[in-house]
């Protein structure tokens, strides 16, 4: 057992390379372009699949702030700081691919539009959050620091989500909504890809909570020798020159 | 003779390790502040509907504002400048937009967002973007075989015709 | 106009950074699980 892996991300990371070769099939070649929108609302396919992982890694991280409040369990502290950085690295994703699929349809890369703002505002909270956790602070008041934003942020999410209804903007309404109209191979090939996406991101959730496991080992074992070490030398330096 | 090695072990002191934390404070801190500063200054940019624009335009005067609606005239080039009409809750507005193009998206029916000022009854504007409903429709190149009813008009049905297809192919059923 | 180039860039961007995060990953679990005791390795509950 020398890396990460386990039967479980074999399963797992062959689902979702299967389910990502072919929501690629569906989203770049099977289903048609739009009406208006032409060949470019295939981005569809790759910026509502990522905002979902992002989604599922801050309810992950907000679950897991929740629970080590109250039992202090190294778990679910490794769990929610494992889950926030798959978050911001796909609210990444959601940023960039949003800003590409903006210069063809809406005519810029960028507007300060009320959901715009709000996901770069989430996107920067989280950031904070992962900064927290790589503070030079002692462990337990790290962590403690940590899940206190990672419960706050939460709030993020639900900004993000009803922004396009609370103010003006140039962003489109929910997608996934009860307005929503979606031909038919649209919707298979949008469902196709959010379900090959939420299996990678469990995939990487797997993975990462593994090696913040491994962090959190060797850290715990760099402590108890630092300890040690110091106590060799309290009782070392009696002996002087001795020990040379 | 050796000698002891007492240089500090890395545990946390609160030494090296906390200008590090002050800068990744700062460096986010400095983010937000921007992020912040951007989305206030153009929240403070009206995001106005026609209707609205032209009731508050003896207020508005020469301010920037946003005026959003839905584009009705098929727009007409004029030298550097082009002119359509928008409407949105039963106002209509005379828009001359000089600055780039917009996309080709933009088209009659659409809705716009254009970014200008009250020049008399007419809008100037120079930005102009176009807004996308979460409306996705199939580009089918022979929607028009079936989408359009005996008087031309447009229908959303795809009723069946009598079990042969006209163009020979079986794929009706995507 | 066509979209195919800004199609292209953004599922290129989407899909080499999650190749080299999940890179990443994978090597810093293979270094760090050398470093660690075997029985220290997994979370077990």
């Amino acid at each position: 057992m020398t890396s990460t892996s386990s039967k479980a991300t074999y399963v797992v990371g062959w689902a979702a390379i299967v389910g990502l070769a072919l929501s690629l099939l569906f989203a770049l070649v099977l289903s048609p372009p739009e009406v208006n929108m032409g060949d470019s609302v295939r981005l569809l396919y790759v910026h509502l699949p990522t905002i979902a992982v992002s989604y599922l890694g801050y309810g992950i991280t907000f679950l897991g702030s929740v629970i080590y409040l109250r039992n202090q369990s190294p778990f679910w502290d490794l769990l929610a700081g494992a889950a926030a950085e798959i978050g911001v690295l796909f609210t990444a994703f959601v940023l960039v691919t949003g800003a590409i699929w903006g210069k063809p349809t809406w005519g810029t890369y960028w507007e300060w539009d009320p959901r715009l703002t709000a996901t770069t505002v989430m996107f920067i909270m989280y950031l904070g959050y992962l900064a927290i956790r790589r503070m030079d602070l002692p462990q337990e008041v790290r962590s403690r620091r940590a899940a206190v934003v990672g419960i706050i942020a939460i709030a993020n999410l639900i900004i993000v989500r009803y922004s396009v209804q609370w103010w003006r903007g140039l962003h489109q309404g929910q997608t996934l909504g009860v307005d929503t109209q979606l031909d038919g191979l649209m919707l298979f090939s949008l469902f196709l890809s959010v379900v090959a996406f939420l299996l990678l991101g469990a995939w990487l959730l797997i993975h990462r909570f593994r090696v913040a496991w491994l962090e959190r080992q060797v850290e715990d074992m760099r402590l108890a020798r630092a300890l040690s070490e110091r106590r060799g030398e309290a009782g070392g330096a009696a002996l002087g020159g001795v020990v040379s | 003779m050796t000698d002891l090695d007492l240089t500090p072990r890395d545990v946390p002191t609160g030494g090296s390790g906390s200008l590090r934390n002050w800068l990744i404070v700062g460096a986010l801190a400095v983010v937000a502040a921007f992020v912040l500063f951007q989305a206030l200054t153009s929240a403070r940019v009206y995001f106005l509907n026609v209707d609205e624009a032209v009731a508050q335009r003896a207020d508005l005067g020469d301010d920037t504002f946003n005026m959003q609606g839905t584009v009705i005239s098929e727009p007409m080039s004029t030298g550097e400048a082009m002119v359509f009409t928008m409407t949105f809750g039963g106002e209509n507005a005379e828009i001359r937009h000089i600055g780039a193009e917009p996309t080709d998206l933009f088209k009659v029916g659409e809705q716009v967002v254009a970014k200008g000022h009250w020049d008399g009854t007419e809008f100037v504007s120079n930005q102009l973007l176009v807004k996308h409903s979460e409306e996705y429709v199939e580009d089918n190149p022979d929607r028009l075989d079936y989408e359009l009813d005996d008087n031309g008009n447009p229908v959303h049905s795809s009723e069946p015709t009598d079990g042969t297809t006209s163009d020979g192919s079986d794929d009706a059923g995507q | 106009m066509n979209h195919w180039a800004f199609v292209a860039a953004g599922y290129l961007i989407v899909f080499v950074g999650i190749a080299a995060y999940a890179a990443w990953v994978l090597t810093r679990g293979r270094a760090l699980s050398g470093e660690v005791p075997e029985e220290r390795r997994r979370f077990l509950d």
